[in-house]
């Protein structure tokens, strides 16, 4: 992969291109070669994946690799500059490649349509130089977090959340913190919400990921000072930036003074996810179709909606609203002797309250099975769906 | 968010007035029973990590005039 010294000289076209680089002493030609000679690979081509990708590119980064196994959903396109209206159903790797060759067609870009897991990371991470984190789940944070440390490979990560942002540098190898030193383990499933759920204000991810692009650049160029051992948080609301130091965790079991973990694990078991689709089929569930024809046949259920008010106002089921975080104290309104079908957008948070039920004595629950966006999808395709 | 704390200012009286304040966050920073720190959390003051301080050591006065906030920052994972 890495380019011949010939290779990383710049064309009279490309010294014009990078021309306000160039004009820089901290990058100048020696900085833009070895952006040319560098690889990052960015894993998720979504919200942060798309500015990194395309500053990266601009930037004149020789080697682009795009790790996404999703095709471009409508519901992207309000922050994944990225993929474009017409790219609706298209491999997101294969309209990330069309963007940044427009932008830049001397980059080489190598597209990967595959979820990373533990059988192929390191064999994917091992060529390049920098990774950029820009995925949206904690099996695979901590997945690329731990082959990163395996490999000697600094991590940029980047995370957002409504209208907050987080972005640091992991590398161990120069004496910095992993991300196993900051959250030594995942919230557990379900508890904490992902964008799909909570929202996420769309020009948010376009600043943490532009962020992630600077850092990926400062690390290749080797200037200025990196986010390694700091945390650099992002308040959009207030337009504040924050930086916190991080420590590095002796004990860490990854990259401490004696590590446990030293190959990848089965990070949807670590994080509990799998525990939580066994819960879900558990016997517990029921499905849109069922619902529907039971509710048909005038039977006696009652339907818990344990979304947000402001999903409520987006569609319903004409389900009495609790939201998740007010349940344990409005138990009082729910009759343990109905049956009761919670649900909430897809399933995962319906099956949270069911649990907080059935420790409060409820044993009359079915959770939604797909919650309503599979009504939206297979019962009422004119309802809304979000 | 403020609370008051009566007495001294430590990481576990702001929990506790935190907690008594909004009790749906019993549970969520702190373990029910032990009162550890969620693994998926971390406490910082002043810019400094002290996660891994005693709970009951005394607060900075910055914090407890509330001139810098006591900040509880939690793993976030959307991209």
């Amino acid at each position: 992969m890495k380019p011949s010294p010939a290779e990383r000289e710049l064309s009279r076209e490309e010294v014009a291109r990078y021309s306000r680089h160039l004009l820089l002493p901290e990058v100048g030609p020696g900085g833009q070669k070895a952006l040319k000679a560098a690889s990052v690979l960015i894993v998720g081509g979504g919200g942060l994946g798309s500015p990194a990708a395309m500053y990266l590119a601009a930037a004149g980064v020789g080697t682009l690799g795009i790790a996404d196994p999703d095709v471009v959903e409508l519901t992207n396109l309000q922050r994944q500059l990225l993929h474009k209206t017409a790219d609706i159903g298209r491999p997101k790797t294969d309209s990330a490649r069309e963007t940044i060759g427009g932008i830049n067609p001397h980059v080489n870009v190598q597209r990967m349509k595959l979820r990373l897991d533990s059988g192929n990371a390191l064999e994917i991470l091992s060529p390049y130089d920098v990774i950029i984190d820009g995925s949206d789940n904690f099996p695979t944070r901590y997945l690329l977090n731990d082959a990163c440390v395996i490999l000697g490979k600094p991590n940029v990560y980047g995370s957002v959340f409504r209208f907050e942002g987080q972005v640091s540098v992991f590398n161990p190898t120069v004496g910095g913190p992993c991300y196993r030193c900051l959250y030594p383990a995942p919230p557990p499933p379900g508890l904490v919400q992902s964008c799909a759920e909570g929202g996420v204000l769309g020009v948010l991810p376009g600043i943490i990921g532009s962020l992630q692009a600077l850092e990926a650049i400062k690390l290749i160029i080797g200037q200025g000072d990196t986010l390694t051992g700091k945390l650099l948080l992002f308040d959009a609301l207030g337009t504040k930036f924050r930086e916190l130091t991080l420590n590095r965790n002796p004990d860490c079991p990854v990259c401490g003074h004696n590590p446990t973990i030293r190959t990848l694990i089965d990070y949807e078991d670590f994080c509990g996810v799998r525990a939580l689709g066994d819960q879900e089929g558990g016997g517990e569930e029921i499905t849109v179709e069922e619902l529907k024809e039971r509710l048909d046949r005038g039977e006696d259920i009652f339907i818990l909606d344990v979304r947000e008010p402001q999903e409520y106002g987006i569609c319903n089921l004409g389900g009495h609203l609790i939201p998740p975080g007010e349940l344990p104290a409005r138990i009082a309104e729910l009759d343990r002797s109905r049956e009761i079908v919670v649900y909430c957008k897809t399933g995962i948070r319906s099956a949270r309250a069911i649990e907080t039920l059935r420790q409060k004595g409820f044993t009359k629950l079915r959770n939604l099975k797909g919650g309503i966006n599979a009504w939206a999808d297979r019962i009422d395709p004119t309802m809304a769906r979000y | 968010m403020s609370v008051s704390v009566d007495g001294p200012v430590t990481r576990s009286s702001v929990l506790d007035a935190l907690e008594a304040a909004y009790p749906m966050l019993r549970g969520t920073i702190r373990d029910h029973d032990t009162k550890e720190r969620r693994p998926f959390l971390r406490f910082f003051v002043c810019g400094e990590d002290v996660s891994l301080a005693s709970p009951e050591d005394p607060l900075p006065e910055e914090i407890a005039s509330g001139r810098e906030p006591f900040m509880v920052i939690g793993a976030i994972a959307g991209g």
